[in-house]
């Protein structure tokens, strides 16, 4: 593992995203406020809150997916993706994303093949040998623990299959572009619980290579898988920690109320 | 990461040009599109709107509206001065300059004149259609979206409507004359030699014959009126699907029958709708030539429809002068030269400031509609 | 009497019978109104097969009689006939396009100085000829007149002169030389102007010499054409007799139907002394059955004679085509000679295969029915109203309504999906709401109303624009018809541009957002997305679309019938592309042109219904299959 050994380089290499002050609106509605959060790199780091608190916002924000959201935009703040500020105007936008995959809350694979969804990155990047596609597909299927299931119909539908394996299938597709952090934005919310449990399985798994964020509103998940959690609470950051601190001895009265379940 | 930097681009993004030139290629063909479009009305318009508007006051040439259609002469007098005389005011012509010699005669069929005509009969027509139209075509859908349940009737209802919709007009038009003009029954005391059938009715020597309409106002309203049903009933079916269902249940709730719902909670919400886009169904019938070829139009006609009848009633068997027939044939029969310009642009003008006229009302009012009616 | 209110076993309770009724009523009578929409839809197919399937059996006679007759017969010689004149033709267009050709820029010179002079002496010619009957009459009006008229021939000249047309190939010098001599003019000068003389002059002294060096070719020609005279003389004498023998069977045929109707009217009549004196007219009406085996006979006997002409006629071909130069200069004329190059050997060969068709070829043979279908479908003629034979083939219909549909589509498709994807994907939203409404502006235009557009405006532009020598490259340019296939798809496209592009839009818009952001978020740019995301997840959509602007383009009349040209043949491929710019008639327009002139339940009449079956089928096929393609999307 190469972080063991740059460990003392600079802190770009153990942070892998740094928000400094970042306020967020839609037109002129508000969504974040001066949110100030270090997200470590290779750890599962969670966003938890009620509806509406502003948690996908701030994931969104990190591929600059909101961009595709007519009148968003950020008021204000910067943040860093291992250094870079990723706002600037030069930024390459699709390299950035390429290094910040994104699972979303409803699995999409497109009406393509299995095989076409996952190597659809690839092509995107101009990969069109066969057998550099057939290595990243199977390395990209069995990293999202879908390869045994599916290894004998790579070419049918991605429709024909189970909601859990099409969002391990979203799953496979994003790290098929080998990216350095995963943005999951409440993945598991349109599955079973054994779809669910899987995914939570996969995600053991996956942080030993990727940073992954996670948005959830399922607060037994996070303490099932996060490292380190964070509270958001209309727009504003409350509390950030360890998870087990943040379940067991919250500092903030609103977190307290909110994991007990008295609101959210 | 392996190496942040790379997400500076150095330059211009990736792919730049290539999406530059996409967007462009797609837009230049939009605009190409719009272009085109907005310089055949434009030469439309530049060579019609004089006939029609004038600089002085009423500003409007009203005698182009209302005058007959006659034949056009042209000719030079004595003193090589030329005259554009529609027929009735050149013999009037002829007769005040008694064997005075005229040159250069030339005559122009149907382009003296005013267009009173057609203007009249497609104003017939289209009333005459959208009167049956909307009749049938409401009462089907209401049966459509309140009555009906899955059933193979419903099924087959629905396919003939998606079928009936893509008919060619052409096909309508041989349709009503094979049906309206030659075989629907007609109660008369002299069948033709064609009629296919003949009920005595034992009144007098009143018969039944299925003989036709001939090529009658009916005809053609009746020819015109099958052809856009499947328009309304979709319309209508939409409009009245787009009425909440608490409205009627809170109806049937409070003991109304179904009837009663419908009368009053589900036709006064839906009756806007309805009348709206039967507007945009009004631009087709008004705008369709084939399916009146042969069930109504005629290219030349003296009387308006009324006139000379010897009850109110010949008004539907007799047959009518239509405007976009009237374009046909100043589009196809005669040869186009500076004399016959004003009656073909003009009559082209009219006709789509009609149609146009049409179609932005009923789009403001779908627009207002929209934006009024909302639950 | 009181009101009884209290429910008995008669009347059974208040509700019931409120419900039942009248509450039935109005459903059946809105269910019967639903019901009438396949009523239509039946009477649609019921009276098109009604008219139509009679179409068959009619034919079938028609082509028996032209058999018996021995029209047919005629025919087989008539064929080479027709075949060495178009042979000839070609050979004599070649001919002139090689001189026309050479001295392509003295042609040139001549006609704009002529069109200058045309141009003014059309605008003045009128009152040139009332001054010169003036002064011929010795009207004694006076001088007053004359100066009204001279003083008016002033103004047109002075009219003419200001807007005289443009000659690119004629110097300034000429120019001004051939201005200044029309301006000289008196109104009592007769004649063209010098320069016009001498330029048509220069012309046919241009054209002799260009004839010099192909002298020779041009007697091959004369002589190719002169073998012909026996060939012609001989179809010409045996046309006659078939004729007559042909207008005997269909008097006679015409005399039965009659007698036949007699007889059904004499079975139907009441009264015993009517159905007597008709049966009377029956028996008087039974006519003479015409005499088909003599005059067959007397035709048979010029079997020999007939083989006779047609070897005489291959033999001399044969010798005069070895003769044809191998090319020529002029890339037109070549083009004209390699395809009577092409053609010859076909020529010959029909002429050696004639002999064994004449031998071989009998009067009695039977017509089937199916000959008659075969007929139809495979025929490359419709005929009608003709002396000779009517011939209702459908392929020259139905070979330019798909040739019409293919320029429609080819022009549609591009424009109208571009112009949906542009929307969609990359326009602001100022442009969607400028942009949409006019283009569904453009579906409100009545189709007659773009007829008329293609006849008096397009079309003149499209015939303008082809003489332009810079555009001369374009095959088929300069056109010969401002109407023609490709005016009438331009047109055709522009109707059905909206068509596609709102459908095309709709089904662009129904891709669920979710996988344009998963494409984004993938790394994939606009135009990424756009094509191999969105596209995709739209295509049947799209395919939908378009297969519903095929079939409005196949099934619109008014604007073929006003703008393809109207010419009943099958186009000639030979011109390559060119061939998009022929004239040419369509299945809609036979339709709305013919119906209103046919008999009344004539053969003729149900043709027209068997094109409408046609058409019917065709078009409710390609719409039966962009719904499938529809409800897969929406699925």
């Amino acid at each position: 593992m190469v972080t063991d050994l740059t460990e003392t380089t600079s802190n770009s290499e153990t942070t892998a995203i740094e928000i400094r002050d970042l306020s967020f609106a839609y037109h002129e509605k508000p969504a974040l406020h001066e949110i100030t959060l270090d997200i470590p790199a290779r750890q599962i780091t969670a966003f938890i809150g009620p509806s509406g608190c502003g948690k996908s916002t701030l994931l969104r924000c990190f591929n600059r997916i909101n961009d595709r959201i007519p009148g968003a935009h950020l008021t204000a703040g910067t943040i860093h993706i291992h250094g870079i500020e990723i706002n600037r105007p030069d930024i390459d936008l699709q390299e950035l994303r390429r290094r910040v995959g994104m699972v979303f809350q409803k699995y999409n694979p497109f009406k393509k093949s299995i095989y076409e969804n996952v190597v659809f990155s690839l092509r995107l990047a101009g990969i069109h040998q066969r057998s550099a596609l057939d290595d990243s597909a199977e390395m990209a299927l069995q990293s999202a623990a879908l390869w045994d299931e599916v290894k004998d119909r790579l070419h049918s539908s991605a429709l024909g299959l189970s909601g859990g394996q099409q969002q391990r299938l979203c799953i496979a597709r994003a790290i098929a572009n080998q990216p350095d952090i995963l943005l999951m934005d409440e993945p598991c919310a349109a599955l079973d619980p054994t779809a669910t449990l899987k995914i939570e399985e996969l995600l053991h798994q996956l942080k030993e290579q990727y940073t992954i964020v996670i948005v959830t509103h399922n607060m037994a998940q996070a303490t099932r898988c996060a490292d380190l959690t964070a509270f958001l609470y209309l727009g504003k950051l409350i509390e950030i920690g360890p998870t087990l601190e943040i379940f067991s001895t919250p500092k903030d009265p609103k977190t307290l109320s909110y994991i007990s379940g008295s609101f959210g | 990461m392996l190496n942040p930097e790379l997400l500076i681009r150095k330059g211009l993004p990736k792919g730049h040009f290539k999406d530059r030139i996409v967007r462009w290629i797609l837009g230049a063909t939009t605009y190409a599109i719009v272009i085109i479009a907005a310089l055949l009305f434009l030469k439309i318009i530049k060579d019609g709107a004089p006939v029609i508007f004038t600089s002085k006051a009423p500003f409007v040439n009203f005698e182009f509206l209302l005058d007959k259609n006659e034949t056009l002469h042209v000719f030079d007098d004595a003193q090589g001065v030329r005259h554009q005389l529609p027929a009735s005011a050149y013999n009037d012509y002829l007769k005040g300059h008694n064997g005075v010699p005229i040159y250069n005669q030339q005559t122009f069929s149907y382009s003296g004149g005013g267009i009173v005509g057609p203007i009249v009969g497609t104003a017939l027509l289209t009333i005459g259609s959208m009167v049956l139209a909307l009749f049938f075509g409401v009462c089907a859908a209401i049966y459509l979206s309140e009555y009906a349940k899955q059933s193979p009737f419903i099924h087959a209802v629905r396919l003939a409507i998606l079928n009936l919709a893509g008919i060619p007009s052409i096909v309508f038009g041989l349709f009503g004359f094979s049906v309206f003009v030659l075989a629907v029954p007609v109660i008369t005391s002299a069948p033709s030699d064609r009629s296919w059938l003949t009920i005595p009715l034992f009144i007098g020597d009143m018969v039944v014959s299925f003989q036709g309409w001939n090529s009658s106002l009916i005809a053609g309203c009746a020819t015109l009126a099958c052809m856009i049903l499947p328009v309304i009933i979709t319309a209508s079916e939409e409009s009245l699907r787009a009425v909440p269902q608490g409205f009627r249940d809170a109806s049937l709730a409070m003991g109304a029958t179904r009837w009663q719902t419908i009368r009053t909670c589900v036709l006064p919400f839906s009756l806007p709708g309805i009348l709206t886009s039967s507007l945009l169904a009004i631009t087709r019938v008004a705008g369709e030539t084939a399916p009146i070829m042969f069930t109504a139009a005629v290219a030349a006609k003296d009387d308006l429809p009324w006139e000379s009848l010897a009850n109110p009633w010949d008004l539907l068997s007799s047959q009518v002068q239509a405007l976009p027939y009237h374009i046909y044939t100043l589009a196809a029969r005669i040869p186009s030269s500076e004399y016959t310009q004003r009656a073909q642009y003009g009559s082209v003008f009219v006709f789509i400031l009609l149609v146009m006229s049409l179609s932005v009302g009923s789009m403001l009012l779908r627009a207002k509609l929209r934006s009024r009616l909302k639950w | 009497m009181p009101i009884e209110i209290s429910p008995s076993p008669e009347n059974p309770h208040r509700f019931q019978r409120r419900g039942f009724s009248c509450e039935r009523a109005i459903k059946y009578f809105f269910a019967s109104n639903a019901g009438l929409t396949l009523v239509i839809l039946l009477l649609i197919i019921v009276f098109l097969l009604k008219e139509g399937l009679g179409f068959f059996p009619g034919y079938r006679r028609e082509l028996e009689i032209y058999r018996i007759a021995g029209l047919e017969f005629v025919d087989i010689s008539r064929k080479n006939l027709t075949a060495h004149e178009q042979l000839s033709s070609v050979l004599n267009r070649a001919y002139f396009a090689q001189i026309n050709g050479q001295c392509a820029r003295e042609l040139k010179r001549s006609q704009e100085a002529a069109a200058v002079f045309n141009a003014f002496s059309d605008q003045t010619s009128a009152t040139r000829e009332l001054i010169a009957n003036h002064e011929a009459t010795g009207m004694d009006r006076g001088s007053e007149m004359l100066a009204t008229l001279n003083n008016n021939h002033a103004c047109q000249k002075q009219k003419a002169l200001d807007s005289l047309p443009l000659t690119p190939h004629l110097s300034d010098t000429e120019r001004a030389e051939l201005i200044e001599s029309i301006r000289a003019r008196d109104v009592t000068t007769v004649g063209d102007p010098p320069l016009v003389t001498a330029l048509a002059q220069q012309y046919a002294s241009a054209q002799q010499q260009c004839a010099m060096p192909i002298a020779e070719w041009r007697s091959v020609i004369d002589s190719f054409e002169a073998a012909g005279a026996d060939l012609s003389a001989l179809v010409t004498e045996m046309t006659d007799a078939v004729t007559t023998t042909k207008e005997a069977i269909q008097n006679n045929d015409i005399l039965e139907n009659d007698r036949k109707s007699l007889l059904a009217a004499a079975a139907n009549a009441k009264d015993p002394s009517e159905r007597q004196k008709l049966m009377a007219e029956a028996r008087d009406s039974l006519a003479e059955k015409p005499d088909i085996e003599g005059p067959m006979q007397s035709l048979m006997l010029r079997k020999p004679d007939c083989i006779a002409t047609h070897a005489a006629l291959r033999q001399a071909c044969e010798g005069i085509l070895a003769m044809l130069p191998p090319s020529l200069s002029q890339s037109d004329a070549n083009r004209l000679l390699l395809a009577a190059r092409k053609a010859s050997p076909l020529f010959l060969e029909a002429l050696t295969g004639t002999s064994q068709q004449i031998t071989q070829w009998r009067h009695d043979k039977p017509v089937p029915l199916s000959d008659s279908i075969r007929s139809f479908l495979t025929g490359k003629d419709w005929v009608t109203g003709g002396a000779w034979q009517d011939f209702y083939g459908i392929l020259p219909l139905l070979a330019g309504s798909l040739m019409i549909s293919m320029v429609a589509l080819c022009l549609a498709i591009p424009a109208g999906v571009g112009a949906a994807i542009y929307i969609n994907q990359f326009a602001s939203p100022v442009e969607q709401a400028v942009v949409k409404p006019v283009i569904e502006f453009i579906a409100a235009i009545p189709s007659v109303v773009l007829g008329f557009i293609g006849i008096l405006i397009f079309g003149t532009i499209l015939r303008d624009l082809s003489q332009l020598d810079g555009l001369a490259w374009v095959p088929g340019f300069p056109i010969e018809e401002r109407l023609n296939i490709f005016t009438a798809g331009c047109l055709l496209a522009l109707m059905s541009i909206p068509t596609i592009f709102s459908l095309a839009e709709d089904a662009l818009n129904n891709v669920p957002a979710a996988f344009s952001e998963a494409s984004d978020a993938l790394g994939a740019s606009r135009i990424q997305t756009t094509f191999r995301v969105i596209i995709p997840a739209a295509f049947s959509g799209i395919l939908a679309a378009v297969l519903l602007g095929l079939g409005r383009v196949i099934g619109e009349t008014m604007v073929v019938l006003l703008v393809a040209g109207n010419r009943i043949k099958i186009p000639d491929f030979s011109a390559g592309l060119g061939t998009f710019f022929q004239p040419s008639h369509t299945l809609t327009g036979i339709i709305a042109q013919e119906l209103g002139e046919v008999p009344l339940g004539s053969v003729h009449y149900r043709a027209l219904f068997v094109v409408g079956i046609l058409l019917f089928a065709v078009v409710l096929g390609i719409n039966a299959t962009a719904h499938k393609f529809v409800n897969r999307t929406t699925n």
